[in-house]
């Protein structure tokens, strides 16, 4: 029984930890003790460098993979007895989500849609709207391999939330993409945040982060190294700001790295 | 499982592989135009060229008799050809005979530039002729007159020794021929060479004098009475010169044409000897004194069935693969490549719905692929033979199958399109991009067209074994079935273990596509290169104390090819010293370097601790003395079983080889430490050590010690190779694998392969000097020391009552373990001595 809070957690992450076989050290753990908490309306910023285990943690979220030990619930579904229930209820989006090249972006997000089980007519008006609302109606028909790197993402946030799930994941979103697309590709994840969803974000641009986020947590190395909002923050670390918070902390860890040979001989 | 979502899955996967139009070419265009294409080009070939007239010269051709003539004014006369005008006009027969005729009528055929004209033929051809007559002593160099040198020497037409042949060779002659002999070689270099530019293909010679020679010998027989015929008629046929036909076997034109003259030369020679005959007043019929008949009972449909069994079977399986393979790599490796996968796998829908759909959008393009290809070929099959009806191919038509191998065909297809289609996608999954697919496929489109070329070959058929080997079985029974129709009664009966095994397997590959979409590693595996080094370097360094199970069944694997090699490449010189002892020799080196190493090397490689690994423990007293005991009592069952098995043909009798190495035993000419040394201690120490050491310590890891025992012991069998052997090696390896589990140690399994074969080794010498009393031993009629039932009965109960002692020890001990009381050999070992 989880204990009575004001308000509902949608994503809980408990102690998790995730070891992957590594051919140099026999084991490498990617995640080491992470625990944070996301509420709806809120957008949580997962900030690191690369090789942090963003991507791990996010995976994990969306059951892709399976977490070593430790507890992950999204709306208070346990990832690994039910994943199927999970996955209902996430969107997923990251720089890498590719889409068909031989599908128009109206048959990705149908396809999407009903993989999702949504019943036919409340899929064509949901699809209608979303290709208003993200001005696709232009590239309707077009094929996936004729579109721009823009439209591509544009279809991409389509299909993440054609099923309006409540919980939507984001995983290093605009890396790799020009200003123009990077900003439009911000600016949905801020409408979807006023509309209550609980998002989760990572990046390694702290500019992102200052901009959008509610809270965001420090990831190096497996493991969070600081976590609040970010007045919380600069209280905390006496930091004038993100970057200088993040390099400081980044530092403190390689250290403590180096020092303990922790992680590098597991 | 949701049908729904396995169908949307497929749904839209067909749709986006028909929107390829790479994919959509591979599979229906390229079949639907190729083979049609194909066999019009064939028809074309065929036709261009067969009418490309060949060139024959024909020297002398003035001496040849009138009656029956070869030539005629055009050539060789039609009437010794099979098929009349069709044939001569495939051959341009050039003599001076034709020549003159050709200039009188002042129409000579214009040669095309680079060619020759007739006239530089016939002078080459003179050139030639002169040579070649030369080298094989028909012409001597001054020119004698050719008749009676030439009949004289030429009982063999190519035999260039007549000349020496009856003279013996003096010390200083042997010199002499030695520079003949390189001169000889000069000379045919020479006449090869100048044939080969001559600009025909067909040289005949008719030697000066043939008509006369041949008009001797008809009026000889003629006068001749018949009781006098036999020798006369020799003489007088060893008078006429031989007519020399020339050509290069080399060269496929000169052999076209060859193949014409020679039949057209059989029939004239036909036509000679009946003259003969009826010169000389005998019957007809001794021109074929055999009377041979040849009488062919294939109809139409069975000669395009055997055409047909021989290319459906194999494009069948060959296109099965090929539709699977693209289509599996762009579902597999391209959605990876893509990054689709991972959206897809955040999706709602289950793996093993994605995994359906993608296997059933891959099967329809397998089966597709398949199925238009042979129909595109067997449509063209049948244009083209209804084309060339009257042509080259009129004795084959190629009609389609009956429709009850068509039915068969196409039930046999889907299991078949099912492994393929399953196994392509496992391994395109396995695959990181499309490229790397490719990569993981074209072995397996390697292994499965070896399988399809080992079925094609005529001797190979249906048998029990191969009806359960995949694609093997399906091309086997598709080819039967299409042979023949008749017998097809037969074949069905394979049908049931084909259909069974082929759903079995694609079943097994389905299921390993469904694992590999629920392995994360595979999902997602890093873009890092695969570096062997890192993979050997883990491999090293993660071991434990005793081998894991892979690494069990590689030692296997290993000495199994190891075995092969020895087999294939190490054939005992048994010529050259004491045959024996060569094969003593190699018995040892082939159990030393290709049993014992490898073990031992893997061992010190791959596990921590060599004293657990090859139970190098002292064991008990008991443990020893039942090892020896066992051994003595098993001995008799052993021979007598597979005597008995002998007796009633359930194995052949042993090969050669084997037969070599028991006659070694036998002959007593060695001394009996050698014999003890190289049949008993080198396979005792040897072989305990691979199969009963490295292996079964691997196999036993799992703790499941009654299956360890008995793949160790099916193994110890196969590495014996000849059926009977291994029948024996597998029985006594279940012994050794227990010996060898119940006392923890190597040792007692040792002693008892080093007696059983010791005891062995004497019984098949003297038989260890025991007196046949007939009640427990006798001997056989080649002296061979057997036993009687009493002493049988005897050796089996006791050899129960060891084996039941052992196995409740072993239950005890495993009791024990599961409750904790004893630790298990692993951890034993851990505080024994460990090798770093």
């Amino acid at each position: 029984m989880a204990p009575f809070v004001s308000e509902p957690r949608m994503i809980r992450v408990q102690g998790l930890f995730k070891e992957f076989d590594d051919p140099r050290s026999g084991i490498f753990r990617a995640l080491d003790n992470v625990s944070f908490e996301v509420r709806p309306g809120e957008i949580y910023g997962l900030l690191g460098p690369n090789g942090a285990g963003k991507t791990t943690c996010l995976r994990i979220l969306s059951t892709v993979l399976r977490p070593t030990r430790g507890l992950v619930e999204v709306d208070g579904i346990n990832v690994v007895r039910n994943p199927e229930g999970v996955r209902s209820r996430i969107g997923f989006m990251s720089c890498n989500t590719g889409i068909y090249d031989r599908m128009t972006a109206w048959e990705m997000v149908e396809y999407y849609g009903r993989l999702y089980g949504i019943p036919e007519e409340k899929l064509q008006a949901r699809i209608t709207e979303l290709f208003n609302v993200l001005q696709m109606n232009d590239i309707r028909d077009r094929l996936g391999g004729k579109m721009s790197t823009g439209m591509k993402q544009k279809v991409s946030i389509a299909r993440t939330i054609v099923h309006d799930p409540p919980v939507i994941i984001f995983d290093e979103p605009t890396s790799g993409l020009d200003v123009l697309v990077a900003r439009a590709v911000l600016q949905a994840v801020a409408l979807l945040r006023d509309q209550g969803k609980c998002i989760i974000f990572s990046t390694h641009i702290m500019r992102e982060v200052e901009k959008l986020c509610n809270r965001i947590g420090i990831i190096h190395r497996g493991k969070i190294l600081a976590e609040g909002t970010l007045p919380e923050l600069a209280d905390k670390y006496q930091q004038p700001d993100v970057e200088e918070l993040f390099f400081d902390l980044i530092q403190r860890r390689e250290e403590e790295v180096r020092n303990s040979g922790e992680n590098s001989e597991a | 499982m949701s049908w729904k979502n396995i169908r949307l899955v497929f749904l839209r996967e067909v749709r986006d592989q028909l929107r390829d139009r790479r994919t959509l070419f591979m599979i229906t265009i390229l079949p639907v135009l190729l083979y049609p294409m194909l066999g019009l080009g064939i028809v074309e070939m065929m036709l261009t060229f067969s009418e490309q007239p060949r060139v024959v010269v024909i020297l002398n051709a003035d001496d040849l008799p009138a009656s029956p003539a070869l030539l005629d004014q055009s050539g060789i006369g039609k009437e010794w050809f099979e098929n009349g005008v069709e044939e001569t006009s495939k051959l341009r027969v050039l003599s001076e005979r034709t020549q003159k005729a050709g200039d009188e009528e002042k129409s000579v055929r214009r040669p095309r530039r680079g060619e020759k004209t007739d006239e530089e033929l016939l002078t080459v051809a003179h050139q030639l002729a002169e040579k070649i007559e030369r080298l094989h002593g028909l012409r001597p160099a001054d020119e004698a007159p050719a008749n009676s040198n030439a009949a004289a020497q030429s009982n063999g037409e190519t035999s260039s020794e007549s000349q020496t042949n009856a003279i013996v060779p003096s010390a200083n002659e042997i010199a002499e021929a030695a520079a003949t002999e390189a001169k000889l070689s000069a000379a045919q270099d020479e006449i090869s060479q100048q044939f080969g530019t001559s600009g025909f293909q067909v040289l005949v010679i008719i030697p000066k004098g043939y008509r006369a020679a041949m008009e001797v010998m008809q009026r000889e027989i003629q006068t001749s009475s018949a009781a006098t015929t036999n020798i006369n008629a020799k003489t007088a046929a060893t008078r006429v010169p031989p007519v020399l036909v020339v050509r290069n076997s080399a060269d496929d034109k000169s052999m076209v044409a060859f193949g014409r003259v020679q039949k057209a030369l059989h029939s004239w020679e036909d036509a000679v000897r009946k003259f003969s005959f009826e010169q000389a007043g005998l019957p007809k019929e001794l021109q074929h004194p055999a009377r041979l008949a040849w009488i062919e009972v294939a109809r139409e449909e069975q000669v395009a069935a055997s055409v047909w069994s021989k290319m459906f079977p194999a494009l069948l399986v060959i296109m099965a693969l090929t539709g699977a393979f693209y289509p599996a790599i762009d579902l597999g490796a391209g959605e990876k490549e893509r990054g689709t996968m991972e959206t897809l796998l955040i999706s709602p829908a289950k793996r093993v719905e994605l995994v359906l759909g993608k296997f059933a959008t891959i099967m329809l393009f397998s089966t597709a692929t398949a199925l238009l290809n042979l129909l595109s070929m067997g449509l063209t099959g049948q244009q083209m033979s209804a084309v060339m009806s009257d042509g080259v191919a009129n004795r084959v038509s190629l009609d389609f199958p009956g429709l009850a191998p068509l039915a068969w065909l196409v039930i046999l297809l889907l299991p078949l399109s099912a492994l393929f289609s399953a196994l392509c996608l496992a391994l395109a999954t396995f695959a990181r991009s499309t490229k790397e697919g490719q990569y993981y496929l074209t072995p397996l489109l390697m292994v499965v067209m070896g399988l399809t070329m080992f079925c094609l070959s005529p001797a190979v058929e249906m048998t029990p074994l191969y009806s359960v080997i995949p694609v093997v079985n399906v091309a086997l029974l598709l080819k039967g079935l299409l042979l023949n129709s008749a017998s097809s009664g037969n074949l069905v009966v394979y049908a049931i273990p084909v259909l069974i095994s082929s759903i079995g397997y694609s079943m097994l590959a389905l299921w390993w596509a469904i694992e590999l979409y629920n392995s994360e590693d595979v999902l997602f595996r890093e873009a890092e290169k695969l570096d062997i080094r890192m993979w050997f370097r883990q491999l090293l360094r993660t071991k434990d104390a005793v081998p894991a199970l892979p690494e069990a069944g590689f030692c296997f694997i290993l000495i199994l090819m190891l075995q092969f090699v020895a087999m294939t490449y190490m054939k005992p010189d048994l010529t050259r010293g004491d045959p024996g002892l060569t094969m003593m020799r190699l018995i040892v080196i082939q159990q030393l370097t290709m049993i014992a190493c490898p073990a031992v090397f893997m061992g010190v490689l791959l596990t921590t601790s060599l004293r657990a690994t090859f139970r190098l423990r002292m064991p008990s007293m008991t443990a020893m003395a039942i090892g020896v005991g066992l051994a003595v009592v098993a001995h008799p069952l052993s021979v007598e079983l597979s005597q008995f098995l002998v007796e009633h043909q359930v194995f052949p009798e042993l090969p050669e080889s084997a037969r070599q190495v028991m006659g070694l035993m036998k002959t007593g000419d060695k001394p009996t430490w050698l014999l003890l040394l190289v049949f008993a201690v080198t396979p005792a120490i040897c072989e305990e050590l691979a199969f009963r050491g490295f292996i079964l310590s691997g196999l036993a890891r799992g703790g499941r010690l009654a299956i360890a025992v008995g793949i160790s012991s099916m193994m110890f069998g196969i590495i014996h190779m000849i059926p009977q052997q291994a029948f024996n090696a597998a029985l006594l390896g279940l012994v050794l694998g227990l010996l060898a589990v119940y006392s923890r140690s190597l040792f007692p399994a040792m002693a008892f392969h080093f007696c059983n074969n010791a005891i062995a080794t004497f019984h098949a010498g003297e038989g260890g000097g025991i007196v046949a009393d007939g009640v427990f031993f006798s001997r056989d009629s080649d002296g061979f020391l057997r036993y009687e039932a009493p002493l049988l009965i005897l050796c089996a109960i006791a050899g129960t009552l060891m084996v039941v002692y052992m196995t409740k020890i072993v239950i005890r001990d495993q009791d024990a373990k599961r409750r904790g009381l004893v630790p298990d050999f692993r951890e034993l070992a851990d505080g024994e001595e460990v090798v770093a």
